[in-house]
């Protein structure tokens, strides 16, 4: 069984989306991925949503939201991980044989929503709500793990980050930022120690959707061309204890990463041309690069990553999709020579508590 | 390539109540993690990867509640994703599970729930919220009042009474005397179901299912992990789902593609999910329906639109002891959600009552000779519908 990427849209990221509802900024990425693949809702087989109640701001958020996403007459399934987590759902749902057209959706409009109150509610009433543990905290709490089983300094930290504004500058699906001064970053005032907040990637609002096939729909329909050929996932979770054992192992980060490229068939990160990371900071970017022992800076988020635009549920699956563009050679103005390989990285949680990877090789390739 | 057989190899319920003052929400999910694999003979070193059923947070006030839970149900470490589609989460965290092992991604997969309806002082006012902010929230809708005209269609639309619809609370309260995890049980009249409070007409108290709390696990396997670990599996032989749109009253119009009062998604599920199964006349080959009936009228309209009878039938046909433990199909035999509603695994719980029955591990609620047994789950005001159905042998 073989899953491919038959189109992809991403909607244009803003700082705060009035002027769209949440559904129709869906609809219009829903069907611009359908339009994109050359197919329509109608030929779906299913569809599998990543969506947050909480971040959504409403209980069952899939009720209002699975229609104009393209979930409609057909079978829907929601996953509240993160987008990401939605594909690989998506992935195993084709490769079981029993559906062959897909859409995977997933939005976050992180304008409409106090997303630091959304965190904070995600603490267990007992020991973790009552310190006031919120994401940025418990990045904090990443950081100074990471800075010191990694030896990461400061100064790399803030490089990183500067390096990101700049490939992010000129991704014309991004926020296009203003570029960032390692001053502008390390001078920033400290958010939670140490981390600052010239080195966090700012939220924005967005969506983005994705058609999968099956290779016999691909077979069955020749005037379908496939962008990319998803080769392997690997998702995984590590344990909700924020202790420094958690915090320095990186484990759910690395099991997820072997997995997705022991089912590629893949050594080692030097067989990848692209790897889009999600690093919420710059301690994040350092501490990925090295779990997953990325030698070749180059390959590191062409994209910019979350500084391009970060809607905070969706990115990982945003990373997907930049991936996917990589491999097809239709990233644009952040298109890298010769890509075949490209992975994809999302992570979600509590100080990144679960990590998923999602790895892509051009449709020529595999056909 | 071929997919993998799918077969459930062990699970566990708790006794569901109102309140579980006496265990954490981790520590449910804990009981039902360890459970299940106490049934299946399993270690957690034996499940490759977990899918947690959680529907909204808003009943228990904990955000994402399952990643709490992670060290608790064995999964740090592991794959997992949670899956909510409101009232149909239990049965999509079972398909899901089941597209991960049929797919060959994982050998073996927990699916794994909790819930704590009753940390919320009124469910209803939650549920008030589901609504549309700007057309529905404020008449006010909230599942009673949206089911009350529900009720009304039906019992109108085939000229059947109240009476009619009281004889399920009835039997659904008997039934559930010999299931030891039902909430509510016990031996009433149509009498009683009558003179119960209404609460949104023309449903009463009891035509309403309870308020659980609880906890269930499934733990779903490959076939080189049913002849490892099962001496008489159930096997996923069919599953299915569909989603209706989100907006009631496009499925009043005369145009709508599926009708509200039919519960529109449940017949083209079905009809998908026998498909798989190989079933081509249910009310012949499937022995024990476990349906998601939260309200009374979900019950003859599940039954209808699955093809078990006509429509307009089915508690007509109650009436003579169709679906009687004894009778044609047996539908219920656990009580069903009519008697135990913890929202977030009530679909699992289905699945889990309706494979046992397979498995022949149903105790006291067991039906003879099922060869086939069929669950359903639904979410989101009739608008999410999944059905599975469980067979002795591989479709």
């Amino acid at each position: 069984m073989s899953a491919y990427v038959l189109g992809i849209a991403i909607a244009p990221p803003s700082v705060s989306h009035d002027g769209l509802r949440l559904e129709e900024l869906v609809y219009r990425t829903s069907r611009g991925a359908l339009a994109a693949a050359g197919v329509s809702q109608r030929q779906l087989d299913h569809v599998t949503l990543g969506a947050c109640d909480e971040l959504d701001g409403r209980p069952i958020s899939s009720m209002l939201m699975a229609a104009p996403a393209g979930g409609y007459m057909t079978d829907e399934i929601k996953v509240t991980d993160s987008g990401a987590s939605a594909l690989c759902l998506g992935y195993a749902r084709v490769l079981s044989g029993e559906f062959h057209l897909g859409l995977v959706a997933s939005w976050c409009k992180c304008s409409k929503t106090n997303v630091e109150e959304v965190m904070r509610f995600r603490g267990d009433p007992f020991f973790t709500r009552p310190l006031g543990l919120g994401a940025v905290e418990a990045d904090g709490l990443f950081a100074q793990a990471v800075q010191e089983e990694l030896q990461i300094s400061e100064a790399e930290v803030g490089r990183r980050v500067a390096d990101a504004y700049r490939r992010a500058a000129r991704n014309p699906r991004g926020m296009r930022y203003a570029e960032k001064t390692l001053f502008d970053v390390n001078g920033s005032p400290y958010d939670a120690t140490p981390v600052r907040s010239g080195q966090r990637a700012p939220l924005s609002d967005g969506a983005v959707a994705m058609v999968i096939a099956s290779g016999a729909f691909v077979e069955r329909n020749r005037g379908c061309e496939p962008l990319a050929r998803i080769t392997g996932v690997g998702w995984a979770s590590d344990s909700y204890q924020l202790d420094r054992a958690r915090l320095r192992s990186l484990q759910s980060a690395r099991t997820a990463w072997r997995s997705a490229l022991r089912m590629a068939g893949l050594q080692d990160a030097s067989a990848l041309d692209v790897v889009e990371l999600e690093a919420q900071t710059g301690y994040h970017e350092a501490a990925y690069v090295r779990a997953f022992a990325i030698t070749d800076e180059d390959r590191i988020s062409p994209s910019g990553g979350a500084f391009a635009q970060n809607p905070l549920f969706c990115t990982g699956l945003v990373n997907a999709a930049e991936a996917v563009l990589q491999v097809s050679g239709k990233a644009g103005e952040v298109q890298r020579a010769a890509v075949k390989c490209a992975a994809a990285h999302s992570c979600h949680g509590y100080a990144q508590q679960g990590n998923v990877v999602a790895l892509f090789e051009s449709a020529g390739a595999a056909r | 390539m071929k997919p993998e057989t799918v077969a459930v190899l062990g699970s566990y319920q708790s006794n569901f109540k109102t309140h579980v003052d006496e265990k954490t929400y981790v520590e449910q999910a804990q009981i039902a993690a360890a459970g299940a694999l106490r049934d299946a003979g399993m270690t957690p070193e034996d499940i490759d990867a977990l899918v947690f059923a959680q529907a909204p947070t808003h009943f228990m006030g904990v955000a994402d509640a399952d990643r709490w839970a992670l060290d608790h149900v064995f999964g740090a470490g592991k794959p997992v994703f949670r899956i909510h589609t409101g009232g149909a989460t239990g049965g999509s965290a079972v398909q899901a599970a089941y597209s991960l092992v049929r797919s060959k991604l994982f050998r073996s997969v927990m699916v794994v729930g909790a819930e704590r309806m009753a940390e919320t002082p009124d469910a209803q006012e939650v549920l008030n919220l589901i609504f549309d902010a700007f057309y529905e929230r404020d008449m006010p809708l909230s599942t009673n009042t949206t089911v009350g005209l529900w009720t009304t269609c039906y019992l109108q639309r085939f000229g059947l009474t109240q009476e009619d619809l009281a004889r399920i609370a009835v039997r659904a309260r008997r039934n559930a005397m010999s299931n030891p995890h039902a909430h509510l049980k016990g031996e009433i009249t149509v009498a009683d179901v009558m003179a119960s409070k209404v609460i949104a007409y023309p449903l009463k108290l009891f035509d309403i299912c309870p308020r659980s709390s609880g906890s269930a696990a499934m733990i779903v396997g490959s076939m080189a992990m049913a002849k490892r670990f099962a001496t008489r599996p159930a096997f996923i032989n069919g599953s299915a789902s569909v989603t209706d749109t989100y907006w009631i009253g496009d499925r009043l119009t005369p145009s709508a593609k599926l009708r509200f009062v039919d519960l529109g998604p449940a017949a083209p599920a079905a009809r998908a999910c026998y498909a798989r199964a190989g079933i081509s006349d249910p009310a012949k080959q499937i022995q024990v329906a476990e349906i998601y009936d939260a309200y009374t009228v979900m019950y003859p309209v599940q039954l209808e639109q699955m093809g078990f009878c006509a429509e307009g039938e089915a508690l007509r046909l109650d009436k003579d002891g169709f679906w009687d433990m004894d009778g044609a199909v047996a539908v219920n035999p656990s009580g069903g959600t009519l008697c135990t509603n913890p929202i977030a695994v009530t679909g699992l719980v289905r699945a889990i009552d309706a494979a046992n029955q397979v498995m022949g591990k149903a105790a006291a609620m067991q039906v003879s000779r099922v060869r086939n047994a069929v669950s359903t789950a639904v979410g989101g005001i009739a608008q999410f519908f999944n059905c599975t159905v469980f067979g002795a042998e591989p479709a």
